[in-house]
């Protein structure tokens, strides 16, 4: 075996420039991909960190089906339970308790339909984005008005609608979840968003004021979790469900299922986009290690008659190409890291801003993981292995007698 | 609600002044029966305690409230109780309608496309407190006699835009009182039926003292109206009663 790869070793080095030129293809592929890798993961990442702050969180619990039929009955009763599971979870970093209702605002004579969310103002502030996006007025408070209302933040959609500002007052009527007509009026402490953002129409209270509200006792619809790591939101989401029978645990994956499968058919796309352009860059290779074999036909035919066994010269072609391969795969590295890190820590400002959700997203990032570097690696090891083998069959098929005849 | 004047607004159901003879010697005779039964509460005035039972599957609640009518184009009603809905009240005059809540004090003028919705949550409609009156005007009636019952069944007429396909109305002989109502749709299918259940004497006169009204496209739903107390002719209830004055008024 030490042989084989000794000898591998050497055919590299006997064609120098040959070999450094299809190296050189390689290191491009693995650049390529990794670079695009980083950039796609990295991204999704911001984008995905950003959307999972704003709205779901990284894990939701709900009653039953919730998600797909929000009902206003379907709440989460034994908070206790809940809480005591999160608070005793080490990769839980925050959560929040909220409900939900749709309802019609009032102020003078105007009014518009809105989404009431309540929320316990503390733990909202700690779990999702909602704080940053405060753009008049201040952050709600759970205690009342002075004179006995309680406040409320407004979407800017609402405010303009309405022509409310922090300070005035806002009417409520929706129904509750005892059938009865929830109607109360509440101040407007503070302005959230923009008129683009997903919050527009939205009304958010403190949790015990929306709960006395909607006649949901002390119910919940939804928690919505915040882990250390993103990317435990599906196993820990299983963890949870374990300990929260009756109750369903979601990862946010589940939780927008739209925007999740968005996400991963335009990752799927420019996997295969990938996939093509190394698909070419093997060409070349392939092209490479035939022209190799068919220069070596002689040489093989020798081997073949001093006693080489076919399968052991096929194995000294593919040898040769993956060792090719995994120097091309080093030299790539080498060169990826200061690239990818550029990316990562620093980033390139977007010309324009995109507006996700009412945060601003100004720089394209990386994402600098093991994933982003191992990935490329074993694709390109894959390819070197697959186009080393139609060449090494072919040189294993080579006859001694004819071949030791050709030049 | 037709639970509001009483058994008045019920049967005043045949009761349209103006209502056309129906076709046939059935037709007649149901007329003439509601004739009488219209005698028994016409020109009414009325006063009630009534308490609402609505009963789901997620959630049970019990309404108390007051309610007062005159004739059959004006009702009002208030809710006393439970403390979180006390003052909402629901103001009637003829078609139209209005509910008043008093911790946001505003009235909603309830819009036609809203007459089809739950009245706060029960199982009755806007739409059965504003529509009785004109059914005879758009319903041909026709009667099944048995031994104890009358069984009136109303068909809309042509070219009327009505909410139900067909109404069997049930009528006992004696006492000449309402036993059920059954709603269908223009399939043909019973949607809701609402029964009249243990007559009882309200200032001499017999009356149903429970109406159960039940919706068949919803399992575990029901709503259940009992009068605890019924005044006929009260001296208190003046046209006064009827305004929006009224209704946003304190008490």
């Amino acid at each position: 075996m030490s042989l084989l790869l000794r000898l591998a070793f050497r055919n590299i080095l006997r064609q120098r420039r040959r070999s450094i030129l299809t190296a050189l293809s390689m290191i491009g592929g693995y650049i390529l991909c990794a670079f695009s890798f980083s950039l796609v993961d990295g991204s999704y990442g911001n984008i995905i960190r950003i959307f999972t702050q704003d709205r779901t969180g990284h894990v939701e619990i709900h009653k039953g089906d919730y998600i797909e039929h929000p009902r206003i009955y379907k709440t989460i009763d034994d908070r206790a339970k809940v809480t005591k599971v999160l608070d005793a979870d080490p990769h839980v970093v925050s959560y929040a308790p909220r409900v939900y209702a749709p309802a019609l605002a009032w102020a003078g004579d105007k009014n518009t339909p809105v989404q009431i969310i309540g929320i316990d103002p503390a733990r909202e502030r700690n779990t999702s984005l909602l704080a940053r996006k405060l753009t008049e007025g201040s952050w709600l408070t759970a205690a009342t008005a002075p004179d006995g209302h309680y406040h409320a933040l407004i979407g800017r959609g609402v405010a303009d609608a309405l022509k409310l500002k922090p300070g005035g007052h806002i009417i409520l009527i929706s129904q509750g979840a005892d059938g009865s007509v929830a109607n109360d009026i509440y101040v407007v402490q503070g302005i959230v968003g923009t008129l683009d953002s997903a919050e527009k129409l939205n009304v958010y209270l403190p949790l015990a004021a929306a709960q006395s509200f909607l006649t949901l006792g002390n119910h919940v619809h939804e928690y919505a979790i915040i882990l250390n790591n993103i990317h435990l939101a599906r196993s820990q989401a299983a963890k949870l469900q374990k300990l929260l029978p009756g109750l369903t645990v979601s990862p946010w994956q589940d939780v927008e299922p739209t925007f999740y499968k968005t996400m991963e058919s335009d990752k799927r796309g420019n996997d295969v986009t990938l996939g093509i352009i190394l698909f070419i860059v093997f060409i070349g290779v392939l092209n490479t290690v035939l022209m190799s074999v068919l220069e070596r036909t002689r040489e093989f035919g020798v081997l073949r008659a001093i006693g080489s066994r076919p399968i052991t010269i096929a194995l000294l072609i593919s040898a040769e190409t993956l060792i090719l391969a995994a120097l091309s795969i080093a030299a790539g590295f080498v060169l990826s890291v200061p690239l990818i890190a550029f990316f990562t820590w620093h980033g390139i400002a977007m010309p324009q801003p995109i507006d996700l959700g009412g945060v601003a997203f100004s720089d394209m990032q990386g994402d600098f993981t093991a994933s982003v570097f191992v990935r490329p690696a074993l694709i390109l090891l894959g390819y070197a292995l697959l186009v080393s083998i139609p060449p090494g069959i072919r040189a294993a098929r080579i006859s001694p007698a004819h071949a030791m005849r050709t030049f | 609600m037709r639970f509001v004047v009483a058994l008045v607004a019920v049967t005043a159901t045949f009761a349209a002044p103006a209502a056309p003879p129906g076709d046939g010697a059935d037709a007649a005779r149901a007329k003439a029966i509601i004739d009488k039964m219209e005698d028994l509460y016409r020109g009414a005035a009325s006063k009630a305690q009534v308490t609402m039972r609505i009963e789901t599957p997620q959630y049970q609640r019990t309404l108390e409230m007051s309610a007062r009518s005159l004739g059959t184009k004006q009702s009002f009603i208030r809710i006393l109780a439970p403390i979180k809905d006390r003052g909402i009240a629901t103001l009637k005059i003829d078609k139209q309608m209005w509910n008043y809540f008093p911790k946001i004090n505003k009235v909603i003028k309830i819009p036609p496309s809203m007459m089809m919705g739950s009245w706060m949550g029960s199982d009755f409609t806007n739409d059965d407190l504003v529509k009785e009156t004109t059914l005879t005007d758009e319903y041909r009636l026709h009667m099944d006699e048995t031994a104890d019952q009358y069984r009136i069944t109303l068909i809309p007429k042509q070219n009327t835009v009505t909410v139900w396909g067909k109404i069997e109305y049930v009528i006992s002989k004696s006492p000449l009182l309402p036993v059920s109502e059954g709603f269908y749709d223009d399939a043909g299918k019973l949607v809701r039926r609402l029964t009249f259940e243990d007559p009882k004497d309200f200032s001499g006169r017999l009356l149903p003292s429970v109406l159960e009204m039940v919706p068949l496209n919803k399992p575990g739903h029901r709503t259940l109206v009992t009068y605890t107390r019924l005044e006929f002719n009260p001296p208190d209830v003046t046209e006064a009663d009827f305004t929006l004055r009224h209704l946003t008024s304190r008490f």
